[in-house]
């Protein structure tokens, strides 16, 4: 089923909830509906049901304008799957899935026929909720119940699958169990999905394509790595995000930062020597006590390098898995000569980094305050104790070793006077 | 309940055995559905036979001779088929004339409030809702005593119409009052509906208690009213509210699918094909007009439209296909028993019909209360 919605508006009285969207949905594809609360997806959703009639512009499945289709064809074109379905009535499973059957039953007094009988049952089978036929709906829980009502979904036989928020009231198996089973229909039959997720993780992962809206209007549309970078979800859900691609799945995913910025900025930088993972903690630690942040030398791919970038910090970068070169390390050197102090990590040190153990030594040989957090050594010397003669000599010639990063916090020029 | 869970957690298929067992449960409820006409017909000669004969109760007129008419077992079956007995002329007059149309207005009324209940439980999505909720009682309260104190009450035909009449324009127009407070531009919020009713009961009952407290001898005719009976259940009074009751149910069950749809939500229920805004006022038209027609005859009688559909439903199910007409039969079947017992306990002073409802139904609504709630379902 295609659908076509044109400069699409909607208010509730004098609010403006949606304004001017255009949108296609593709047959077979699954379309994610995106965005902060109040921004117009489930509206744009009861909408597209006929739910809601739009004050402005039209929505057309396969050319045919929406409002032209009776209610039991419409019954029969979408199947709807609510955030959550409660009843304080003592329905069956088996009595509700055979609700989805309404739009197929004709005349009002016509009964339920074989056909009916045993599409529930498939239905119900493909939820795997055959076996609670009989219990009744409201002693489910949250994920069985869920299941029950795709399975009603599925037993109205449509051409296209609205679901708002089908998994927020579910648990993490519930969740994949719910949208894997989704994304069966969609596979399989070539059903429509129309879905409105909160989770961009989970957008990211089942749907074609998402259409990101923002206080009613349409900001983007594309696939997932299309509309997910971390400047679109900055500027629409205001949050720091570090955006990955998750090699499992092949799907990008988001990873929020802090919200909180430091409570104030006293501008001092501190240099951090860092790899292998060592420097992560110590640069957020620092940037969330108002302190800049450099980093150097760093390998592309090295876990410290993508943290100091997602910081958005300065920092000294070399080639993946290359040695530092000579350029670099004068950068590095560059940068650390103007900062107020230089952290050293207790990162592994082989030949390709050594590099920067000498350059804390130049920055002590130049009288700036070098610390060394941990207990005093490499983590893991693979230069034979050179690394770590190397470090025993710092700590001779006046580093300071600090045995974490609240020490070093501590201990830091910048926080003594300032507080 | 734990067998189940080991099934579940196994992936196993589930055995044809186990899928008998669950579609036989629902044959079940059918097969009791089709019971109940002969349960409501048994009921009905049941209640022909046995009892004082003619209304008695404080205010009321009292039975030929002067005195409280009394019939035999025999007697009664042989009025019954029409022979002619050695017992006063009178008496068969009195069998047709009033033992007759009062069980059958009996069952009309207990149908009427039972499937009024249904719609509106529905309506409300709560299964607490009773045919009242939207201001029926209090109005037909309102419209019957002022009935009373119009002094028209002792006239001889306007009389005896006058207060059911008014009784049944009152309830109505209290609907429709508390139905525009609960809705806004064609669109029902059955929250605001519910305590819009709540607010305008409470005010109407306080001026129905404004004019009892100055009623005077009127007094005790209007709290025997209020309490609900049959005894003035007449032959006209029996085809109004057959009409009411022909129209309301086939009504309400021919939209029972919707009601089922109704109940997961309006979205839902849209949906699936249903209109809920048109399907939430023809029903709470259809449950008004049944409950208040009931109401203008018969008075106040109160739980049946909660009890039964509640009953009824922990039974055959919450499908209204097969709630609907059982709940309706049910409510007829309750009530005739109600009345049969009201005027037979303590014979010859007869009891108002709806206190035996209510000393029925309150002790039996709170034995069901803490049974689902005791087993985790919800009420």
């Amino acid at each position: 089923m295609r659908l076509e919605i044109e400069g699409l508006s909607f208010s509730y009285g004098d609010k403006a909830v949606l304004k001017d969207i255009s949108l296609e949905v593709r047959g077979g594809e699954s379309m994610g509906l995106m965005g902060p609360n109040g921004s117009g997806k489930t509206t744009l959703l009861r909408c597209i049901m006929n739910y809601l009639a739009p004050q402005e512009g039209s929505i057309g499945v396969d050319g045919r304008p929406l409002d032209s289709l009776s209610p039991a064809e419409l019954a029969r074109t979408f199947a709807v799957v609510p955030q959550s379905s409660a009843t304080d009535f003592t329905f069956t499973s088996y009595d509700i899935v055979m609700m989805g059957r309404i739009p197929h039953l004709g005349s009002r007094l016509s009964a339920v026929s074989k056909a009916d009988a045993v599409a529930v049952r498939k239905a119900m089978e493909r939820t795997n909720t055959w076996q609670f036929a009989g219990r009744v709906f409201a002693g489910l829980s949250g994920g069985e119940r869920q299941r029950v009502i795709v399975a009603r979904a599925i037993a109205q036989q449509p051409q296209a699958l609205l679901l708002d928020e089908p998994t927020v009231y579910l648990d993490i198996s519930g969740q994949i169990e719910v949208m894997d089973l989704i994304r069966g229909l969609n596979r399989g039959e070539g059903i429509t999905v129309i879905s409105v997720l909160h989770d961009i993780n989970l957008a990211s992962r089942y749907c074609d394509r998402i259409a990101l809206l923002s206080n009613g209007r349409l900001e983007a549309v594309g696939t997932p790595a299309e509309v997910i970078t971390a400047e679109t979800i900055q500027s629409i859900y205001g949050v720091d995000v570090s955006v990955r691609k998750d090699p499992y799945t092949g799907a990008v995913y988001v990873i929020p930062m802090s919200t909180t910025a430091p409570a104030h900025r006293h501008g001092t930088r501190v240099h951090v020597l860092c790899g292998g993972g060592t420097g992560g903690p110590l640069m957020r630690a620092l940037h969330d006590h108002g302190f800049s942040v450099s980093a150097g030398v760093l390998n592309v791919l090295d876990s410290d390098y993508e943290v100091a970038r997602e910081m958005r910090v300065q920092v000294v970068a070399e080639a993946p898995f290359a040695s530092i070169g000579p350029d670099s390390h004068a950068r590095n050197l560059k940068l650390m000569s103007e900062s107020a102090a230089v952290v050293v990590s207790a990162f592994p040190v082989g030949p390709g980094n050594f590099l920067n153990l000498e350059a804390a030594r130049a920055a002590l040989e130049a009288g700036q305050s070098v610390f060394l957090v941990g207990a005093g050594s490499t983590a893991i010397d693979f230069m034979g104790g050179k690394a770590d003669a190397m470090v025993r000599g710092l700590i001779i010639s006046g580093a300071v070793v600090v045995t974490d990063v609240e020490e070093l916090l501590m201990r830091l020029p910048s926080r003594r006077g300032s507080s | 309940m734990s067998d189940s869970k080991v099934k579940r957690l196994g992936g196993l298929p589930e055995t044809e055995e186990g899928d008998s067992d669950f579609l036989r449960a629902r044959r079940r409820r059918v097969l009791i559905l089709s019971a109940l006409p002969f349960v409501l017909v048994a009921s009905f000669v049941v209640s022909l036979l046995v009892g004082a004969l003619g209304p008695i109760g404080p205010g009321l007129p009292i039975g030929p001779d002067g005195g409280n008419v009394r019939m035999s077992f025999g007697d009664a079956l042989g009025a019954l088929l029409g022979h002619e007995g050695d017992w006063p002329a009178d008496y068969g007059t009195i069998f047709w004339d009033v033992r007759i149309p009062r069980a059958i207005l009996a069952g009309l009324v207990g149908a009427c409030l039972a499937c009024s209940g249904t719609a509106m439980q529905a309506v409300f999505r709560n299964p607490m809702a009773d045919p009242f909720i939207v201001g029926v009682s209090s109005g037909a309260s309102l419209g019957a005593v002022v009935a009373s104190l119009s002094g028209l009450a002792g006239i001889a035909v306007i009389g005896t119409m006058l207060s059911p009449t008014l009784a049944f324009l009152a309830a109505l127009m209290t609907v429709f009052l508390v139905y525009s407070m609960g809705s806004v531009r064609g669109r029902v919020y059955v929250d605001t509906l519910l305590l819009s009713g709540v607010a305008v009961a409470a005010f109407l009952g306080a001026i129905v208690s404004f004019l009892i407290y100055f009623a005077g001898q009127e007094y005790h005719r209007i709290i025997f009213w209020l309490l609900g009976s049959l005894s003035l259940a007449t032959w006209g009074s029996v085809a109004v509210l057959a009409v009411a009751v022909g129209i309301g149910t086939v009504c309400v069950f021919l939209y029972s699918r919707d009601l089922n749809a109704l109940l997961l939500g309006e979205e839902t229920a849209h949906n699936l094909g249903a209109n809920p805004e048109a399907l939430k006022t023809l029903m709470l038209v259809m449950a008004a007009v049944m409950a208040s027609a009931a109401v203008a005859f018969t008075g106040v009688i109160g739980f049946v439209g909660l009890i039964v559909p509640h009953m009824v439903r922990l039974v055959v199910g919450a499908d209204h296909r097969i709630l609907v007409p059982s709940a309706t039969l049910t409510g007829a079947i309750f009530l005739i028993w109600a009345d049969t017992i009201a005027r037979t306990v303590i014979s010859p002073i007869e009891l108002p019909v709806g206190i035996i409802t209510a000393l029925c139904g309150g002790p039996f609504f709170l034995y069901l209360l803490r049974r689902t709630r005791s087993r985790g379902e919800p009420a």
